[in-house]
């Protein structure tokens, strides 16, 4: 067993890289579906039937799909249509446009806890349109909404490990491989769970100094 | 695409739904025994809890179901694909299930359990007359919201050779060189799947409204 | 559910634990009382595990005759060696093992799995037997034993018909897909060196390992790949079903031997099936087989590869 655990010490150049990748992944995945998700909010919420309309049914599509049936769609499927990407683009954009309909939706439930007199108090000083948005409704919703993002972005995290079916070298992808050549699963899928976990924990504090940040700024 | 792509695709989802079903049946209460030990304060096993919930949410299901497939026979618990499979979604939505069910059961109001107290209620009838239909009321929201999500785990299970219904679509895809129709009807199928599911939910939160309102 | 002694241990103890508790506090203390305790614990299990990890299933011949059943594990998707065709699993492999079950004194218990999932199952003793496509190489010596072998192959690659890569050393700077965890990524990345030594450190641009292989094809002839690297009978076969979209390429590695592979030092199981196979052998129904699925019979391949 612990010669099994040297084997992957061994390897530890390659294990790091897949937890390099899955961390790249995730970052980038979750400031952009963040920022998309900041930009589809108020098209959810629009008065403009259509466009509430359209928007809505973008999100309930996320919501409906499981994230690998969405990443072979956009893998195997465009290709067909014409649009063929890398393994790598498939799978972040199949990450971003996934999270962005989720995290969407959280900024919406926290929008309609927003008391309406934050709202009208902005406008009677000026404020509208994009800067209304950015300056007086975005900050209050995201610090509201932030333990709701934090488990969504962990939920990024365990998305990504779907991507080694489209052969992305992240954690998973890198643990696979090892196991099968060097026939040690247990050392390899358990160095990988824990490694999940080290990385959940650091978001998780993120999200808690974050929420605490929150909590000041509420008080 | 032929009758029979269609009817192996078919074949796929009544392994996802069974699948589903079995770990949901298990999760649920395995989340609600969590759950209490952590609410009870129990002293050594509320540690444990905390770990185990902490570690598999966040841990992917395919990790999970790798582990339990291919690691444990090196112990000597040997599985096959389909228990396997099953051990792994219920160990997963066990640990969402149970901070389902903790929220719940901290919302829960402390002194009508203190009011069964001072009657001397013995703890078995205090907790499934007083703390469980009110507790189960309230999570139930959050435990259809985790079904949902566990039927969309279920792709995870094939990396394990389990031919759900992603599996299913990807192969037919594979042989015919035409992946999209597959995977639009897979899609097909995921959605009646989850309408179904938010249908019931809706179902039955109106009439626990009705029940509450009488 | 906490029972009544709990109950009672857990009134008397949740006060002074809370007590002691309150006082050191801190945010984030419980998180991290949780996180050492569960290193320590998986220290600990994984060094137990070192005196709990027992070698599964050597099993002698009677204890197989006794248990009644040998499990063995093939991949889903390896034509012409094992696929599953209308629910069927047929392919070479395949319709050996029923040749072999029709005289085998024991049940054989068969699992369909991927492949990254099968040699290791053999090493913890998930199964008995690989009956499936396994390349017999010297690193693998060291931890299989091999029946005798039913098939001779050598690694190329395949290209899409009219692609510029027209020898070997045209690689250079390309993408190649290959099997994760099998021979042919072996082959693949020696020959990566031995290009990369000929063409002063160019080699090639990245080697991208899949689950299974019609992935990999469907990637060729989207154009996400260069090439694929695999073994010229699968090759033969992919080209075989679409002849307009790829071509054979030239040989990456050397010829060598596929047998079913079992753990080590499971002489039972082996010298069982393999008085199977030499009956085929003798009878000429292994060499019929192979021309049905292969085109071609090996009738001089040795008798024995450990």
């Amino acid at each position: 067993m612990i010669h099994d655990f040297a084997t992957i010490w061994a390897q530890r150049a390659d294990v790091l890289s897949g937890l390099l990748n899955t961390v790249i992944l995730l970052v980038s995945s979750a400031l952009a579906s963040l920022v998309l998700g900041a930009l589809l909010t108020p098209m959810l919420m629009s008065k403009r039937k259509p466009i509430a309309r359209a928007a809505t049914a973008y999100v309930d599509a996320m919501r409906c799909a499981p994230f690998l049936l969405f990443v072979y769609l956009i893998y195997f499927g465009l290709p067909t249509l014409g649009i063929s990407l890398s393994n790598w683009w498939a799978g972040a954009i199949a990450l971003i446009l996934y999270n962005t309909a989720y995290m969407a939706e959280l900024l919406r439930g926290a929008w309609h806890e927003l008391p309406v007199t934050l709202i009208e108090s902005g406008k009677a000083y000026g404020f509208s349109g994009f800067t209304l948005l950015r300056r007086i409704i975005l900050p209050p919703i995201f610090l509201r909404a932030m333990p709701m993002i934090g488990n969504q972005i962990i939920q990024i995290v365990k998305d990504s490990a779907f991507l080694t079916v489209i052969a992305v070298n992240e954690l998973t992808h890198e643990m696979t491989g090892i196991q099968s050549t060097y026939f040690i699963p247990f050392a390899a899928f358990v160095t990988a769970v824990l490694l999940y976990w080290c990385v959940c924990l650091a978001i998780e504090a993120g999200t808690g100094a974050l929420n605490k940040l929150a909590e000041e700024r509420r008080a | 695409m032929t009758a029979f792509d269609y009817w192996s695709i078919t074949r796929g989802a009544l392994s996802t739904i069974s699948l589903s079903l079995a770990s949901i049946v298990l999760g649920v209460p395995l989340g609600l025994a969590l759950a209490l030990i952590r609410w009870a304060r129990v002293p050594v096993l509320d540690r444990a809890v905390y770990s185990y919930v902490s570690i598999v949410r966040s841990c992917p299901t395919v990790t999970l179901t790798l582990l339990i497939f291919f690691a444990l026979p090196q112990f000597g618990l040997s599985l096959d694909p389909v228990p396997a499979a099953i051990v792994a979604l219920t160990i997963s939505t066990s640990a969402f299930n149970c901070e389902v069910w903790r929220s719940a059961l901290i919302e829960f109001p402390r002194d009508q359990y203190d009011a069964a107290l001072s009657f001397a209620m013995p703890r078995l009838t205090r907790m499934r007359r007083i703390v469980l239909p009110q507790v189960w009321r309230a999570s139930l929201p959050g435990l259809v919201n985790e079904m949902t999500l566990q039927i969309k785990s279920t792709p995870a299970v094939a990396v394990i050779g389990i031919v759900e219904i992603t599996r299913a679509a990807l192969r037919v895809g594979s042989n015919t060189y035409e992946p999209l129709p597959p995977f639009v009807f897979a899609l097909v199928l995921y959605g009646v799947i989850v309408y179904v599911l938010l249908r019931v939910q809706r179902s039955i939160e109106s009439r626990m409204r009705q029940g509450e309102a009488a | 559910m906490p029972s009544r002694f709990t109950s009672r241990f857990t009134s008397r103890f949740t006060s002074s634990f809370t007590a002691v508790t309150a006082i050191a506090t801190r945010p984030h203390a419980s998180a991290r009382r949780a996180v050492v305790l569960t290193l320590f614990a998986a220290l600990a299990a994984s060094s137990l595990g070192l005196g709990f990890a027992k070698p599964a299933h050597a099993a002698g011949a009677d204890d197989i005759k006794a248990r009644g059943y040998l499990t063995v594990a093939t991949e889903d998707d390896f034509k012409p060696f094992e696929f599953v065709d209308d629910g069927k699993p047929t392919g070479y492999d395949n319709e050996m093992l029923a040749l072999v079950k029709k005289k085998l004194p024991v049940e054989v218990r068969q699992q369909i799995m991927p492949w990254p999932g099968i040699l290791p199952g053999v090493t913890t003793g998930k199964y008995d037997m690989a009956v499936t496509a396994v390349l017999v190489t010297p690193e693998r010596k060291n931890t299989f034993d091999f029946t005798t072998p039913l098939v001779e192959s050598t690694t190329y690659y395949a290209t899409k018909k009219g692609s510029s890569i027209k020898s070997g050393d045209d690689l250079v700077g390309k993408v190649v897909g290959v099997q994760t965890g099998s021979a042919m990524l072996a082959d693949l990345k020696a020959y990566d060196e031995a290009l990369k030594k000929k063409h002063g450190g160019q080699g090639i641009k990245q080697i991208v390992e899949y689950q299974s292989y019609p992935e990999a094809y469907q990637d060729l002839g989207v154009g996400r790949l260069d090439a694929v690297a695999n073994t010229q009978i699968n090759l033969n076969s992919l080209i075989k079903t679409r002849p307009d979209n790829f071509a054979l390429g030239q040989a990456l590695g050397q010829p060598v031997y596929i047998a079913w592979a079992v753990k080590k030092g499971n002489t039972a199981a082996l010298q069982m099936i393999n008085a199977v196979l030499f009956d085929l052998r003798k009878s000429g129904e292994m060499y019929a087989m192979q021309k049905k699925w292969f085109g071609a019979s090996f009738e001089s391949m040795p008798q024995s590869i450990n």
